[in-house]
């Protein structure tokens, strides 16, 4: 995003998309938060504004998607810039998915707090969701920075989330054994649970996406050894700028 | 003929000599001039020489000038460091020129790796976004949630901007986290205050009603008294409670001059407990085991270091219920503090309520702990008042607890205030 082209335009363009963007993923923070809020007051105050901020990202998605692509019809970039087109599109994707999974999050907790089951592990969700919206948040940060070291980080830290998940899962397997009535909202904690170990996946994409934009190297369904040896290694000859 | 030739041709080639010589020069000269430093000057004779050693000195002045602005810079740019307020500087787009480190703390920036980002690209809060894009005037400052703190605790921001020499930013940000709990804790303060001054009025206004309407017997008068007179002693204790408060927070601190007898403090603070266990559940219900005899002597205020231990004692009786045992003794420990303990077997405090346990009005559960006679309930104002005192004298509370557990309760005293006794 540093680097200058012939047509300052083109350099122009791209700064703006890339801010778009990051506005996007700065409304997808504040949902999570509002939805972790949510979770944490037994509120539905807190769930219909993440509903309503919804709509906003929604709009945002599509708006990033056509300028998109118009630079590329116009444009026609290659090397670096065309890496970075490409993580954009899927950065903005992840990023509206993520959002939905914020909505799915506070429509359930409405759901609950409405079916009055006080006595859910509910606030046990609050630490994986936390956790899930920092590596939103770190994921972003490294997608600003183009730090391919951050980005390994939030790879390595999904991990976390995905094991709070399965915790989570068995811990909500004896509450239902205990009481059958808990059963029904058990089943929207275990949706939220989901949502929640989502929303980690999403940053994980996000994180791939940038050591795609910086390295040439597409490490999606590769291991953590392979990743960080591609981080370490030179940008691949011939994925370089001509 | 020959010899004016031969004295032509010698000149020429003295001429051609000289002339190699000087342009030998000059190129070392031009070589050295290219990239000039002090210590590489080339030893050369002559004018090419002279012009080299002026021009080395005029480079040395300058160099010491740019020292001495390199040295002014960095002075300001640590000062700039070291203030508490965050600051930004940035460039018309909006991209990091400056930022110190408090910024940094502030926004969860990296002071060098972030230079020439676009601030918005890493402070995405789109309260921030929408106020930052804004172009309209006035533009009041925002107030947002910053980067949580080292411990990871949630801070509130308190942002500025202002525009400065030719179309730059500058971003002041504050940290008003601690301002904005004083400002809540006020607001539950008088909230409080307000409720627990009125709910005995309200009582009162009732049976001062009742009994202006009312023909009553003589022994239903005398309850209804008896009630009343529960409830202005309630009340007397909690404006007590209140004005000491307010004197502790206005007073200057106690003295060093002034001698407390603990032996006899205790054992006037012991009678105070044994009589309120007494009232409470009974003679000899609570076990307690208070030491009055302590072998050295304080030097502070005795009646708020008296107030701090039965606040501590009424406590323990209060919370440990009707089978409590209660120990309370002074000791000194190996740096000469001075330990007032109080051991109760009560319940015990969960971990959550333990920060807040000294804040005025804090109360663990609203049903426990209330009695017959709401004015053994204690006013709220207890454990708040003994911080205040603790810390005045040079001294912390501690307070040790767990659910099941029941709790321990210290008072620790500065040594230089332990006096020993002759």
């Amino acid at each position: 995003m540093t680097d200058k082209h012939l047509s300052s335009q083109f350099d122009n363009e791209l700064a703006q998309l890339s801010s778009n963007l990051l506005a996007m993923g700065g409304l997808v923070e504040a949902q999570l938060r509002q939805a972790l809020a949510a979770l944490t007051n037994h509120s539905d105050e807190f769930a219909e504004a993440v509903l309503a901020g919804e709509l906003r990202v929604n709009a945002m998605e599509v708006a990033i998607d056509d300028a998109l692509t118009r630079i590329i019809a116009r444009r026609q970039p290659a090397a670096v810039d065309l890496r970075l087109l490409l993580s954009i599109a899927r950065v903005t994707g992840n990023l509206e998915r993520a959002g939905d999974e914020a909505a799915k999050i506070a429509r359930m907790v409405r759901a609950i707090v409405n079916s009055g089951m006080p006595t859910l592990p509910l606030s046990d969700l609050q630490l994986a969701c936390d956790l899930a919206a920092r590596l939103i948040a770190q994921a972003l940060d490294a997608f600003a920075r183009l730090d391919t070291i951050a980005a390994f980080a939030t790879l390595k830290e999904d991990a976390a989330v995905d094991r709070e998940f399965d915790g989570f899962v068995r811990k909500l397997i004896t509450y239902m054994m205990e009481d059958p009535r808990a059963i029904t909202p058990s089943l929207d904690l275990l949706f939220i649970a989901k949502a929640i170990e989502r929303i980690g996946d999403h940053a994980k994409n996000i994180a791939e996406c940038v050591i795609y934009v910086v390295k040439g190297a597409d490490v999606r369904h590769r291991s953590l050894a392979e990743t960080e040896a591609a981080i370490s290694a030179a940008p691949e000859a011939g994925m370089g700028r001509p | 003929m020959n010899s004016l030739l031969a004295a032509l041709l010698l000149l020429l080639a003295i001429a051609a000599g000289l002339w190699v010589i000087d342009r030998q020069r000059a190129r070392r000269f031009l070589r050295w001039i290219a990239d000039p430093t002090a210590s590489a000057m080339p030893d050369l004779a002559g004018a090419w020489g002279l012009a080299a050693a002026y021009t080395r000195r005029a480079l040395g002045r300058e160099e010491t000038r740019a020292a001495a602005s390199a040295a002014r810079l960095d002075t300001l740019l640590t000062a700039l460091d070291a203030l508490p307020d965050g600051i930004l500087l940035l460039d018309r787009e909006g991209r990091i020129l400056f930022c110190n480190a408090a910024a940094a703390a502030h926004f969860g920036l990296d002071t060098k790796r972030d230079q020439g980002q676009h601030i918005a690209h890493l402070v995405r809060d789109p309260l921030f976004v929408t106020w930052f894009s804004w172009s309209g005037e006035p533009r009041p400052p925002l107030e947002m949630p910053g980067h949580p703190d080292a411990s990871g605790q949630p801070v509130q921001l308190l942002v500025q901007r202002q525009a400065y020499g030719a179309d730059c930013l500058l971003l002041l940000s504050a940290d008003i986290t601690a301002q904005r709990q004083t400002d809540a804790m006020r607001r539950d303060f008088v909230a409080n205050v307000s409720h627990d001054i009125r709910t005995p009025l309200t009582v009162l206004a009732g049976f001062i009603e009742t009994l202006q309407n009312l023909d009553l017997s003589a022994a239903e008068k005398a309850r209804y008294l008896g009630l009343m007179a529960q409830q202005t002693r309630r009340m007397q204790a909690l404006v007590g409670d209140l004005l000491t408060l307010s004197r502790l927070e206005g007073s200057p601190l106690p003295s060093q001059g002034e001698r407390v007898d603990l032996n006899a403090l205790t054992a006037h603070c012991a009678a105070e407990a044994f009589a309120l266990s007494t009232r409470l559940y009974g003679p000899e219900a609570q076990h307690l085991r208070i030491e009055t005899a302590v072998d050295f002597d304080f030097a502070g205020s005795a009646s708020e270091i008296g107030s701090a231990m039965s606040n501590l004692l009424a406590n323990a009786v209060r919370y440990a219920g009707a089978k409590g045992c209660i120990t309370a003794r002074w000791s000194r420990d190996g740096e000469g503090q001075a330990r007032f303990e109080v051991t109760d077997n009560g319940p015990g405090i969960a971990a959550e309520h333990l920060p807040r346990l000294t804040e005025r009005f804090y109360r663990l559960d609203k049903s426990r702990a209330r009695f017959a006679d709401d004015a053994d309930s204690g006013t709220g104002l207890g454990l708040a008042i003994t911080r205040h005192v603790v810390e005045r004298h040079g001294g912390k509370l501690q307070i040790v607890s767990a659910p099941g557990q029941g709790s321990r309760f210290a008072l620790l005293l500065a040594s230089a205030r332990v006096l020993a006794r002759a």
